[in-house]
């Protein structure tokens, strides 16, 4: 490379602003289309591996660079080269090129590399396309409002682009160009909207991988510390509007897994495997008291087949889809995952007691111990029952909840690590935990003390405050409690948790962790400002997931059943929307058909004058303005013809003058026609 | 293969298909754009984007996505009014073409058409001749109300008098992904001049008019001497500017050259002085003898076999010289 050379390189790698408005029209259409790939990916930031944000941010930053200095695109070679090592470090960090996550990463890497190849318009469609195939995965992760504002602008933007580079001409401004992209989308919003109400939601088409969609809340097993994640997620489980009062916070149990197996590590159900025909169909041997209440849920996708419900309920009204069956531990299950969000009704008696056994070997699984863990914590339950020898299982429990009140034991989301022996660890030393370290303990201490207990899982407790009229169970409220058999009653609740921290239960947002920053500050400035923003915010919120998300085919089916469908199938939604939309065509073609024959307003006014003209034996050709057309008439009948030419003059001033209008005056055409009639009738010629 | 040959090939049916269509549109020089003569079909990207909505609309029902739904139905409404608003850049749109100036076989005739939208403003309307590439399109946007001119211009290859070549006016505004165009066969013709032959030979000697009582004066320079004042309608290159701007100096008027006197001499361009070429080779040398001749401000005739034009010059003396050797057969 020569000096001269050299110093222009360098000259040229010197950035200079020129301003968004002096910016030559490539350069500002590619810097804008640039800026909206990086806000559709944005998102994707706290999914995405670091090495793939660091490539697409760094393949953009380029690529401006060059809009910016107009430098050359990189050949061919260089772009496969770090495709090649954006797949291998794609398999590097996920050891596969399937599934959701390394589809996303991989199709933010093809887009920013394709932006560096924008060379003809088949390019930019491709980056188009990609952009909104990105978009839909940002759904895959939340479905939020503000995920659906966010992506609205991303559409809004890449239609924007789209406009733009079909503005071959000149220079047109980004608003114009921006107005443009809007008035599309909303003029196709009622196609969207017609298509979102009438479209049919049919099952998934062929099996979702496991990893398909985020997971969050509860699961079906538990270990120390799993519960901690769980309370970190402020996110909703469910919303429960109660037909009559809703009962007290302290009833709020809303069962899920009950967890009978101890391996030692990790507790699981019995026998939770899908197998829907063989689902126990009978009911548990559930005695109710008192007055059943109803209620409505709305479950958010829990990805479980378990349906926390509240305790005890008792029925369920048929849910579409999906088939409920209530296990013999009184816990609901779906035949399949829930993976979209149900709304169901369902009847519960908050007062109840689950009696006998039904199934062979309950009780002896619920007092099965692992060998060789917590030896320590055995040893002292031992001790327990020889101090309490002919007690009944009732007062081992009240006296275990006596021990944790007054035993130096302490409530903690971080309670930190726990080994091997988790419970001894826990119940002998430290004594620093939450729900799910004191319900372990518990069960575990009223096994060896030959007392059949389990663990069981599920909500605890609302916000307190109902938002239009629904009770928000949060990630947060995630519980863990235990329940114990009592000879001659049945199983039993008992929470050892509400024992060491009585607000615990009954207290909304229990597992909460520490506020951010921001929401710290807002809530120590105004809380009840904090509070009522929140609570709006909810109600918006709420609104969205009824509406919106939670759009099912049973919605659809009413939708049906409100325009006076009897018993309205999926069939029906189908033909419906094809009748719709072959009506819809044939309104086109028809307005098509008889656009054809449609003539300027202009030109028709100026048929018929010409027509009265001829009458009166005046030549008038159709490339004739109404200023010469006067000429004539002046010429041809005197001043008999003033008035017309009068009148002629008049509608070439309305047609071209300085204020002209945009149609003809009918009255106009009308006074003319009359008058040619009129000096026809006195002046025949 | 090249467009030509698309033309001729006689097993390409799909071009003697078009070329049938074609023929069978009226011809007129002004042209209202109707449903009846725009057509509309999806280009490649819109292709791709039914097929990216497909993609999306699996997703979504796989996934159970709402917001998916959302998504591809909203993209799906842009879509069919995108299909509207590009029919719509069309429609009511009045092509007119200008009267079109004679140009030279083997350069650029260009056509001037105007573009009138009675109602909204128009972006994007490129037009081409119908058998040019997609490249050569010739971009307008119409303002609401208001006119457009677009310049398209085509080489034409021999000389004669010739029906304007069949155009075509295409939009894909807004999103691309239909593409809305219009056949339109005007009705004017245009003359093609001959070719001009590259570095002709000098003009053959000029020789002065029999009879003629009187020689042009000039002066060492070269210049004729013989000015007179300025008349209205005097072409600007007869104007003696330097004498022109010593008389505006003290006042007086323009200054006029002569012609009287300068035309004592004639030159004669003749099919005869061009030996050894063949027929067309011969048009293209008078030609571009023509234009020496009129640019050195000479009268000049031109015999041509069956065609005499007396001496004369001016641009009028041009026409009608390059206006035989056009239509000499």
């Amino acid at each position: 490379m020569n000096a001269a050379a050299l110093a222009a390189s360098t000259r040229s790698a010197v950035l200079q602003w020129p301003g968004w408005k002096r910016l030559p029209r490539d350069s500002r259409d590619t810097l804008f289309l640039l800026a909206v790939i990086a806000w559709t990916v944005l998102p994707h930031a706290s999914h995405l591996p670091a090495w793939s944000l660091w490539l697409t941010a760094a393949v953009l930053l380029w690529r401006a660079r060059l809009a910016l200095v107009n430098g050359p695109l990189p050949g061919r070679w260089v772009l496969v080269a770090v495709l090649i090592g954006a797949i291998g470090l794609t398999f590097w960090s996920y050891r596969t090129l399937l599934g959701k996550e390394p589809g996303v990463t991989l199709a933010v890497a093809l887009m920013a590399l394709k932006t560096l190849e924008l060379r003809a318009r088949r390019d930019a469609f491709v980056v188009f396309f990609l952009a909104f195939f990105i978009i839909l995965t940002h759904f895959l992760y939340s479905q939020s409002m503000l995920v659906a504002i966010a992506m609205l602008v991303s559409v809004w933007g890449l239609l924007t682009a789209l406009v733009l580079a079909h503005m071959p001409v000149g220079k047109p401004g980004l608003t114009l160009a921006g107005g443009l992209a809007a008035r599309t989308a909303l003029l196709g919003a009622p196609v969207m909207v017609l298509l979102f109400v009438l479209f049919p939601r049919i099952g998934p088409l062929w099996g979702v991988p496991q990893d398909g969609i985020s997971k969050t809340g509860l699961s079906n097993t538990m270990k120390m510390g799993s519960m901690a994640e769980v309370a970190r997620d402020d996110g909703v489980a469910m919303r429960i509007r109660f037909d009559g009062q809703a009962p007290a916070q302290p009833q709020m149990y809303f069962r899920g897994p009950v967890l009978t197996r101890f391996d030692g590590v990790e507790w699981a159900p019995v026998g939770l495997s899908f197998a829907p025909q063989s689902l126990p169909a009978r009911a548990p041997a559930l005695v109710t008291r008192g007055e059943p209440l109803g209620y409505e849920v709305t479950l958010e996708p829990l990805r479980l087949a378990s349906v926390p419900l509240l305790e005890a309920t008792t029925d369920v009204f048929p849910v579409e889809g999906y088939r409920l069956v209530p296990r013999d531990d009184l816990q609901w299950l779906a035949d399949k995952p829930v993976l979209e969000r149900l709304r169901f009704k369902a009847i519960a008696s908050t007062s109840f007691v689950l009696g006998a056994p039904r199934r062979l070997g309950e009780l002896q699984e619920s007092l099965e111990l692992p060998d060789g863990f917590n030896p320590r914590t055995l040893a002292w339950a031992r001790e327990f029952r020889n101090a309490h020898k002919g007690a009944s299982a009732t007062r081992l429990a009240n006296e275990l909840l006596q021990h944790i009140r007054s035993g130096g034991f302490s409530y903690t989301l971080a309670p930190g690590n726990y080994g091997r022996d988790a419970v001894d660890e826990f119940w002998l030393d430290r004594k620093e935990g939450f729900c799910e370290h004191f319900a372990a303990a518990f069960v575990v201490v009223l096994r060896a003390a030959g007392v059949p207990a389990r663990i069981v899982t599920g909500y605890q407790g609302t916000d307190l405050l109902p938002v239009d009229g629904y009770y928000v169970v949060r990630q947060s409220s995630a519980h863990a409690w235990a329940e114990f058999w009592q000879t001659g009653t049945g199983w039993v609740r008992a929470d050892p948790t509400g024992a060491v921290a009585p607000d615990r239960i009954g207290r909304s947002s229990r597992l909460a962790p520490l506020p951010g920053f921001v929401a710290g500050t807002l809530d120590a400035m105004n809380p009840q400002l904090f509070a009522d923003l929140r609570r709006a915010w909810e109600a918006i919120n709420n609104r969205w997931n009824q509406s919106v998300l939670n759009y099912s085919r049973g919605h659809q089916l009413d939708v049906l059943k409100q325009i006076g469908f009897d018993a309205p199938t999926w069939e029906d939604l189908a033909l419906l929307l094809v009748g719709t939309l072959i009506c819809l065509s044939i309104a086109g073609a028809l307005w098509a058909w008889l656009d054809r024959h449609r003539v300027d307003p202009w030109a028709r006014q100026l048929a018929r004058i010409r027509d009265a003209l001829r009458a009166l034996g005046i030549a008038a050709a159709p490339h004739e303005p109404p200023r010469t057309l006067a000429l004539r008439v002046r010429e041809r009948l005197g001043g008999a013809g003033e008035r017309l030419a009068l009148l002629l003059e008049a509608l070439e001033a309305r047609r071209y003058g300085r204020d002209a209008a945009r149609r003809p005056d009918p009255s106009m055409t009308h006074e003319f026609t009359s008058e040619a009639h009129r000096l026809r009738t006195v002046a025949p010629r | 293969m090249s467009v030509s040959a698309v033309l001729t090939a006689p097993w390409n049916v799909r071009a003697r298909v078009r070329r049938w269509l074609t023929a069978r549109l009226p011809r007129s020089d002004s042209q209202l754009l109707t449903q009846a003569n725009v057509y509309i079909l999806p280009t490649r990207a819109g292709w791709m984007f039914a097929l990216t909505l497909i993609v999306l609309l699996l997703a979504s029902i796989n996934y159970q996505l709402n917001l998916g739904y959302l998504l591809t139905f909203l993209l799906a409404g842009s879509g069919v009014v995108s299909m509207h608003i590009t029919h719509g850049t069309l429609r009511g749109l009045t092509l007119h073409l200008r009267p079109v100036a004679p140009a030279f076989a083997g350069s650029a005739a260009v056509l001037d058409i105007v573009l009138s939208s009675p109602t909204s403003t128009r972006f994007g309307i490129g037009l081409r001749l119908l058998e040019a590439p997609v490249a050569t399109l010739a971009w307008t946007n119409v303002p609401a109300g208001g006119q457009a001119t677009a310049h398209v211009s085509y080489v034409p290859g021999r000389r004669g008098l010739h029906d304007v070549p069949t155009l075509t006016a295409e939009t894909r505004f807004p999103l691309g992904l239909f593409r809305a165009w219009t056949v339109w066969r005007p009705v004017a013709r245009v003359l093609v001049y001959p070719q001009v032959e590259a570095d002709a030979p000098a003009l053959p000697a000029a020789r002065p008019v029999s009879g003629a009582a009187l020689q042009a004066r000039r002066s060492v320079g070269g210049e004729i001497e013989g000015v007179r004042a300025y008349r209205r309608g005097d072409p600007l290159k007869l104007i003696a500017w330097k004498k022109a701007a010593q008389a505006l100096a003290t006042g007086a008027e323009l200054v006029s050259r002569d012609t009287s006197t300068s035309a004592r001499q004639e030159l004669w361009l003749e099919w005869q002085a061009c030996a050894r070429l063949g027929p067309e080779e011969r048009l293209s040398r008078l030609a571009a003898w023509t234009l020496a001749a009129d640019r050195a401000d000479a009268d000049y005739g031109l015999r041509l076999p069956g065609a005499e034009i007396e001496p004369g010059d001016g641009d009028a003396q041009r026409a009608r010289c390059l206006e035989a050797l056009a239509l000499w057969r």
